[in-house]
């Protein structure tokens, strides 16, 4: 609520952050202008957190774009396009996860981490697809502010905010006002970064280990159903405990 | 506008979790749906954790189908069971403060009355009978007394179900729960004969006996909300645990409480049975020209 | 009143005026509220010629409710709140606003408003003292809700005993609760800060629900001078579809919304989405910083910057302040003076900075605990070598003779003990 003064700057870093961080925009970071952005709690030109989005969307494991309702409800022509936009950014990132937020209720009891993430549990998702770098894109801000500093707290996870709106603190990279052409130019950072020698995560023996690890556990769980016909899908993770009041 | 809002963004079906493109293909919106279609669409409310055998959760869902348009409606509920499955619908469900969905419904309805002047936009409180005979006692009359055009559902399992088992003002004299050690002090609130006091357009008590008629009040009381006024369903939901009813004997109960005294029963104002009437009329003149039109074709 | 309004007056036998009377008819002669037109908040606010009047601050708010392009508005009667609300039921009949009615009490009053907040429409209700208790479980969950909405508060004192007379010490109760709280100080602020509240709490960042306190009856039934800009102009509509939270209309996604999420349940993972919500509230109150200072000139006003001896003051104490700042100039003295326009957010850095030079600050007050003095003190924690003095302070009605701040100015309170004399007038 009030800003120390003499204490040194905030750093936005992945976490695990701890029990309760405080917001960043508590620590004094506070939001970018046009024509800048914010990484890691400190305000740098746009292009370099283009650079910086795509450093982490290419490197860190498990790369991953969570689209909330305003992208994947077309309830626009405008968000249409949008959606076509944030799939050609994913086609540039190797190995790349896209797990919908298709919207805010809490789901009881129990949520399918590989289908959905949740903003009352964000980081049952990320935990268990062992998610290090990941975009909030068309995620109301509300509910992204809470989300990425539930993320900061307790997972390693790179959050990156695609915001249409002013930005979020709590994201370690952030692009005020993202519009389409904002959204291209992301896409076209990760071409340059590759283009100049960046290895993705995905193309890397460790990467390649692990995505060819989880296609072939999830080659088996599809023959398990087929075969047992489970009532979800995949393993479930408790979300709320409704027992318990 | 509104169903535009359900549609999946090209290139996003296959990342969209099952029950939302169930909901897209197969949702009850901008259609009739009737509760002997049950199974054959996706409905509002399926995933819940309320207890078993519990009789609101079968009214809610029944209720549900009897949306005239579920599309254009936002439900409001407050503290109490009923909410746990409400929360979880395909409808928008605005939880808000203790006892206050008559004053949130009132400031929403007329609010979305100004923004969306040629869309009628359904709203349906649906709490508990402390939520509004009881804590939100005043802000249901009012709302009432103003003719706010809205419908008020209450969920009356006669107990605080959702705080572990007190007396309510629903509660029947000299039933001893949580808070009544030595039995319930006075009788059952008429809100029935309240509501007819408030002049609310119609009125109607049942219990979860019968699907149908629950989908018909609902949808009688949700249309005559929209031209004439304010409508108000009391509906008998026990609460089997409270009332240590065997899960099995739910429905017998609901039958036996029926017949003893909570008898179906329906006030309608004359003006509310015209515009029934009217709508009736205007649906079936519809339908014999869009016969007459394939005839013709 | 308006003048469509007005009709003969009738008196009771007592020959108390009769208000009660037909609905008048509003006549369509002239429809000014048409033809308004929108323009930018820059251009309301800065650039718009202005016209000097000179009115009470009910009539300010009223003015400021002209401009505002509110769509709904809900009131219910307490003094010194009243007037404003009536006056502005009389901008409805004349069609400056869509939607107007009298709630049954404040908890329905503030229950409805929330209503109308998440429908997407701009809503407006004011109260005062016991009312604002009244309806404080609701105003408490407005910014959990993310609802942007303007709440006007004239301040009395909180019964009992029974008295409908100024005393902030309500203001007391807002300062935790979430909501933006600016706390004006005469009737050009209870114009301006009203107007200015709403395209702040409206930014996307921001979303929250704000408060504009002014003292009851020193600046709501007394007149003062107000520059008003003109009157066929007004604010932009609010732009719903561009804030923190979806609407609850079913026109925006998501299709299925629990915005208001009961996460109740006894877990580490309901616990932790709670905690991050309220910080994410907090965090929407420091997001309103950069709006306030460019909307509104920042959250703090400095007369005399630099001064050894500081007064800092909220509401009707700045004006009287303002008063003893000038009597002690002519007797050669320099004292500062911080306005706090902005009670949340709360200006700690820019304190820190006003009174970097101080040696003695004063806090007067208009209420019985100095909540003011303890926000300033921790403020200055540790960052101030100067001597604070939580007063002086007057309650229950009373006004703030500048002789008091004088005083207390000059002396430590004990020895202000043994010179005030009582005022005999």
């Amino acid at each position: 609520m009030t800003t120390a003064t003499s204490s040194p700057r905030y750093q936005v870093l992945p976490g695990p952050e701890g029990l309760l961080p405080p917001s960043a925009a508590a620590m004094g970071v506070v939001l970018p202008q046009d024509g800048e952005g914010l990484v890691e709690g400190v305000i740098v030109p746009e292009a370099a957190t283009y650079k910086a989005i795509a450093k982490a969307m290419l490197t860190r494991r498990n790369p991953t774009i969570f689209p909330g309702p305003l992208v994947v409800w077309g309830w626009t022509k405008h968000t249409q396009e949008k959606a076509s936009v944030v799939l050609e950014l994913a086609a540039e990132i190797p190995g790349v996860k896209i797990i919908p937020m298709p919207d805010y209720r809490p789901i009881y009891p129990k949520i399918d981490p590989e289908a959905v993430i949740n903003p009352c549990h964000p980081n049952l998702t990320i935990w268990h697809n062992k998610i290090e770098a990941c975009i909030f894109v068309g995620v109301h801000c509300h509910f992204a502010s809470v989300t990425l500093k539930m993320v900061r707290a307790g997972t390693n996870c790179y959050t990156v905010a695609l915001c249409a709106e002013a930005g979020h603190e709590d994201a370690m990279a952030s692009l005020p006002h993202c519009d389409i052409e904002k959204l291209q130019r992301v896409t076209e950072a990760l071409r340059q970064a590759k283009k100049e020698g960046l290895v993705p995560w995905a193309l890397t023996p460790a990467g390649k280990r692990e995505l060819a690890a989880e296609a072939e556990q999830k080659r088996k769980q599809r023959k398990a159903i087929a075969t047992s016909a489970p009532t979800f899908a995949h393993e479930l993770v408790a979300g709320l405990d409704e027992n318990e009041e | 506008m509104s169903l535009d809002t359900l549609k999946i963004s090209p290139g996003f079906e296959s990342y969209m979790p099952k029950e939302y493109v169930d909901l897209v293909e197969r949702g009850p919106y901008g259609r009739d749906v009737k509760v002997s279609e049950m199974g054959t669409f996706k409905e509002i409310i399926e995933e819940h954790p309320m207890c078993a055998g519990c009789a609101m959760t079968l009214f809610i869902r029944t209720a549900l189908i009897g949306l005239p348009a579920p599309e254009h409606t936002v439900i409001l509920g407050t503290a109490g069971c009923g909410r746990l499955v409400l929360s979880q619908a395909s409808i928008p469900f605005i939880y808000g403060n203790y006892g206050d969905t008559n004053g949130v419904a009132s400031g929403l309805k007329r609010g979305l009355e100004i923004r969306f002047p040629n869309q009628t936009k359904d709203v349906v409180v649906m709490a508990g009978d402390g939520g509004l005979a009881d804590i939100g006692f005043s802000c249901v009359m009012h709302s009432w007394f103003r003719k706010e055009k809205f419908t008020t559902v209450m969920l009356d399992n006669e107990v605080y179900g959702n705080t572990g088992g007190q007396e309510s003002g629903m509660t029947n004299k000299g039933m001893v729960l949580k808070m009544a050690p030595f039995g319930k002090k006075f009788e059952k609130m008429d809100m029935i004969g309240l509501a007819k006091t408030a002049g609310v357009a119609y009125i109607a008590r049942l219990a979860p006996t019968n699907p149908t008629r629950i989908a018909n009040v609902i949808r009688k009381a949700v249309l005559i909300a929209r031209e004439v006024g304010p409508t108000y369903v009391q509906a008998y939901t026990s609460c089997n645990i409270e009332y240590a009813i065997p899960t099995p004997k739910v429905m017998d109960d609901a039958r036996e409480v029926e017949k003893d005294r909570y008898g179906f029963m329906e006030i309608i104002s004359d003006e509310a049975k015209a515009y029934l009437e009217r709508i009736e009329q205007e649906k079936k003149a519809k339908a014999k020209a869009v016969a007459a039109s394939k005839a013709g074709a | 009143m308006a003048e469509g309004l007005e009709t003969e007056v009738k008196t009771n036998p007592q020959g108390d005026v009769i208000t009660a009377t037909e609905a008048p008819k509003v006549q369509a002669k002239e429809n000014k509220a048409a033809k308004q037109r929108v323009v930018t908040p820059e251009h309301l606010f800065f650039e718009a010629p202005r016209t000097k009047t000179f009115i009470t601050g009910s009539e300010a708010a009223k003015e400021a409710i002209r401009r505002a392009n509110v769509d709904i508005a809900i009131s219910y009667p307490i003094t010194p709140q009243s007037e404003t609300m009536q006056q502005v039921g009389y901008l409805y009949a004349e069609g400056y606003l869509k939607d107007y009615y009298r709630g049954e009490e404040e908890y329905g009053v503030m229950s409805a408003i929330a209503g109308a907040s998440r429908a997407g429409v701009r809503a407006l209700t004011a109260t005062a003292g016991p009312g604002l208790m009244r309806g404080m479980e609701v105003i408490t969950s407005w910014p959990g809700g993310r609802m942007p909405l303007l709440l006007l508060v004239m301040c009395r004192v909180i019964n009992a005993p029974l008295a409908i007379q100024p005393d902030n010490v309500e203001l007391s109760y807002l300062l935790n609760s979430g909501v933006l709280l600016f706390h004006g100080e005469n009737q050009q602020d209870f114009f301006d800060f009203p107007l200015k509240a709403y395209m702040i709490a409206e930014k996307c960042e921001v979303t929250l629900p704000a408060a504009v306190a002014v003292d009851g009856f020193f600046v709501t039934h007394a007149r003062g001078w107000v520059e008003l800009p003109p009157d066929d102009i007004k604010l932009p509509p609010r732009d719903c579809y561009h804030e923190a939270v979806p609407m609850m209309d079913n026109e925006n996604p998501p299709a299925r919304l629990s915005r208001d999420a009961p996460i109740q349940k006894s877990n580490f993972i309901s616990y932790q989405m709670h905690a991050s919500w309220q910080q994410e509230i907090w965090a929407a109150q420091d997001r309103a910083r950069p709006w306030i200072k460019k909307y509104m000139g920042g959250l703090i006003e400095v007369v005399n910057p630099g001064a050894e001896t500081m007064i800092v003051a909220s509401g009707s104490a700045v004006s009287q302040s303002r008063e003893a700042v000038r009597q002690a100039g002519e007797k050669g003295d320099t004292i500062g003076l911080v306005k706090i326009r902005s009670l949340r957010p709360f200006p700690t850095q820019e304190l820190i900075e006003a009174c970097r030079h101080a040696k003695r600050i004063i806090v007067p007050e208009f209420n019985c605990i100095g909540w003011l003095a303890k926000e300033v003190r921790s403020a200055l924690y540790g960052q101030t070598k100067a001597e604070i003095v939580p007063g002086p302070r007057v309650f229950g009605g009373m006004s703030m003779p500048t002789e008091l701040i004088l005083e207390y100015l000059y002396k430590t309170p004990n020895e202000a003990r043994l010179t005030t004399k009582p005022l005999v007038l």
